[in-house]
């Protein structure tokens, strides 16, 4: 009796798990089709990122400040040319030419002279409201004197800067070309997709370039191990002139040439993915070298005495040499394009 | 111009963004290669470029356009499908309670598999196992061992006596059995060690694998967002299919002669390009955004 109770329990409970499930999801209301529109639009390009802002009245309008002679300028340009120039006075003044107002925001004032040391050069809103909101200005051109020995901070969307003058630079710009000249101590530039050029400037070096060539002639360090860093992606870089220790360049799609001294004691590295190397040095260089290619070749005007020679098999081709007693190190590397050096 | 060059369909396609990722690098890496097909591209791009300017204004609408709706909808759908068992299991559950009518017959239905699962399960009663025994068995005796080898070796019991003796029935009960759980062994230390040996990196290049790897996420939705107009598109897409090919073909040079120390710098060379690329994606990404 009891395995008859049991059994018939068992069949029953199965019964209902099996002809209940089925019916409880058939009973239940399926969800409408979600293709509507949802609340974020996937994949729509973001509004903006290069769309020029509208600037509504324009308006040309020049103001100055009292500033100590190490003052930092910090300003954001969303589009114009931007001019930078130093002057022997404690004194910074904006100029700007068809375009919105702005304002100097005095963040800290010297502790010796009292005059402000760091400033920040907002764009303003009018009354009518019709100038972007943010801290950008936007104008036909800027046009900024600083004191020799200012700082200048400067972001921007799509501008053409031009610096002359100052003793040191941090600029990071999405487009356009960057021109630098008689810069101090130091340089930090980024370009998005423009070209950075610096002429006559000392101290350490970080240029960065998505999709332009750096081009220098004649750079310097400021102080013992100040480093010259240069990089792009799809661009040349041509190094003339410069008289840093510690040398890195590199481009992914774009050659690399260099022309000048060889310091003793210094580390040059020239590296290329899809590009030739080309140095141009003085017949009385002293490195030891090593070049490394795969597709291409390597040739040298210079009297370099072969040490090693593609000891590994396969497509990597390596040579190492030296000239002189070898003093500084140069390291070649493409790997798709020829290497050679000329002299001078 | 190679054989197998691109038709302007491809590369009109291509400057569209109407090409899958398959496709797309593999036009980026015919480009790299063939010039004719890069200024082919070059045009293209500039066409485009002159086309967007002059359309600017409309594409900046935000209106979505049918392509876009296609998009939303392939990747709802590859989302569903996509999706483990146990959260479609999950969101029926989430759904489905909400409906009380539902909810009670689930409660009904879980009360009774519990009800069933004890009654069946229940614990068997020893008393009555021990007095299940049909009328006509013998009580069990206890025999001691030495009882036992002097049953073996005596022969004077009668043969007749045990066949005469009625075979007791047995009735079959449940026996309570509950397997123990599994006890899970740590791998020794070198059994792990050899397997991310198997993972086939050199010494070094898993991190530059794993860096790139995780800035490539990033740099997908990324540039998918408009954040790049269509030649710095090109210039990135080429560029990264020089690095690629730049990868695969050190990679293959150093599985072949691991001894080659210049194959393995321009690898590592490589590695850092790629990882300078994605970057200057990310990098000007950063830019806009604290620009707005």
């Amino acid at each position: 009796m009891t395995k008859i109770i049991e059994k018939l329990i068992s069949f029953i409970a199965v019964a209902i798990i099996l002809a209940g499930v089925p019916l409880l999801v058939l009973s239940q209301q399926r969800p409408p089709a979600t293709h509507a529109p949802p609340d974020v639009l996937i994949g729509v390009p973001k509004k903006g990122l290069y769309e020029r802002p509208y600037v509504g009245e324009r308006d040309t309008s020049e103001k100055s400040i009292k500033a100590d002679s190490q003052i930092i300028v910090e300003l954001c340009v969303n589009q114009g040319k931007v001019k930078v120039n130093g002057w022997n006075r404690a004194e910074a003044r904006v100029y700007v030419s068809d375009g919105n107002k702005f304002v100097f925001n005095v963040r800290e004032k010297s502790a010796k002279t009292g005059d402000p040391n760091w400033v920040k050069v907002i764009g303003s809103d009018t009354s009518k409201g019709m100038y972007p909101k943010g801290e950008c200005i936007s104008a036909n051109e800027i046009d900024i004197d600083v004191p020799i020995n200012a700082t200048i901070n400067l972001r921007g969307h799509e501008i053409t800067t031009d610096i002359d003058s100052v003793r040191k630079v941090e600029i990071k710009i999405a487009g356009g070309q960057i021109s630098l000249r008689n810069i101090a101590n130091g340089i930090t530039a980024y370009a998005g997709q423009g070209g950075i050029t610096v002429e006559a400037s000392t101290g350490p070096m970080l240029l960065d370039s998505t999709n332009g060539n750096i081009v220098i002639f004649e750079a310097r360090p400021a102080e013992l191990g100040d480093i010259f860093r240069a990089k792009t992606t799809g661009g040349t870089i041509s190094l003339q002139g410069l008289e840093h220790r510690q040398v890195e360049a590199s481009s992914i799609s774009g050659s690399v040439v260099y022309g000048g001294q060889i310091r003793n004691g210094g580390s040059y590295s020239l590296t290329t993915n899809k590009g030739s190397i080309r140095m141009s040095l003085a017949i009385n260089a002293s490195f030891q070298m090593q070049a490394t290619y795969r597709a291409g070749n390597f040739n040298s005007e210079l009297p370099i005495k072969l040490q090693t020679e593609n000891i590994q098999e396969g497509p990597i081709k390596t040579i190492v040499g030296k000239l002189g007693t070898g003093d500084a190190s140069i390291k070649l590397t493409t790997n798709n394009g020829s290497i050679s050096i000329r002299k001078l | 111009m190679m054989e197998n060059c691109l038709d302007i369909g491809t590369i009109q396609a291509f400057v569209d963004g109407e090409l899958d990722h398959g496709q797309s690098a593999r036009v980026s890496a015919h480009a790299a290669i063939c010039n004719a097909c890069s200024l082919m591209l070059a045009e293209a791009d500039d066409q485009s470029a002159l086309v967007f300017s002059a359309l600017d204004r409309e594409f900046n609408t935000l209106v979505p356009t049918q392509r876009l709706w296609n998009k939303i909808n392939d990747s709802i759908v590859t989302e569903r499908e996509s999706r483990p068992f146990w959260q479609k299991a999950y969101a029926f559950l989430t759904v489905a309670l909400v409906n009380p009518s539902f909810a009670a017959a689930a409660s009904l239905l879980i009360v009774i598999g519990i009800f069933s699962a004890l009654w069946i399960n229940r614990t068997p009663d020893t008393a009555n196992i021990t007095r299940t025994d049909l009328p006509n068995t013998q009580p069990v005796q206890q025999i001691s061992p030495a009882t036992l080898s002097a049953t073996r070796d005596s022969s004077a019991v009668p043969d007749n006596e045990s066949t005469a003796t009625p075979a007791p029935t047995y009735r079959v009960e449940r026996a309570a059995f509950r397997p123990e759980p599994r006890r899970i062994v740590s791998q020794p230390a070198a059994i792990t060690a050899s397997v991310t040996n198997s993972t086939g990196y050199m010494p070094g290049e898993e991190s530059y694998v794993k860096t790139i790897s995780s800035l490539a996420k990033t740099v997908e939705e990324q540039k998918d967002g408009g954040i790049m107009r269509p030649s710095e598109r090109i210039a990135y897409e080429r560029d990264m299919a020089v690095v690629n090919d730049s990868i695969v073909k050190m990679r293959q040079e150093v599985k072949r002669n691991p001894r080659n120390e210049s194959a393995k710098q321009v690898l590592y060379s490589s590695y850092q390009n790629k990882i300078d690329l994605l970057n200057s994606v990310t990098q000007k990404e950063d830019l806009l955004v604290s620009l707005k």
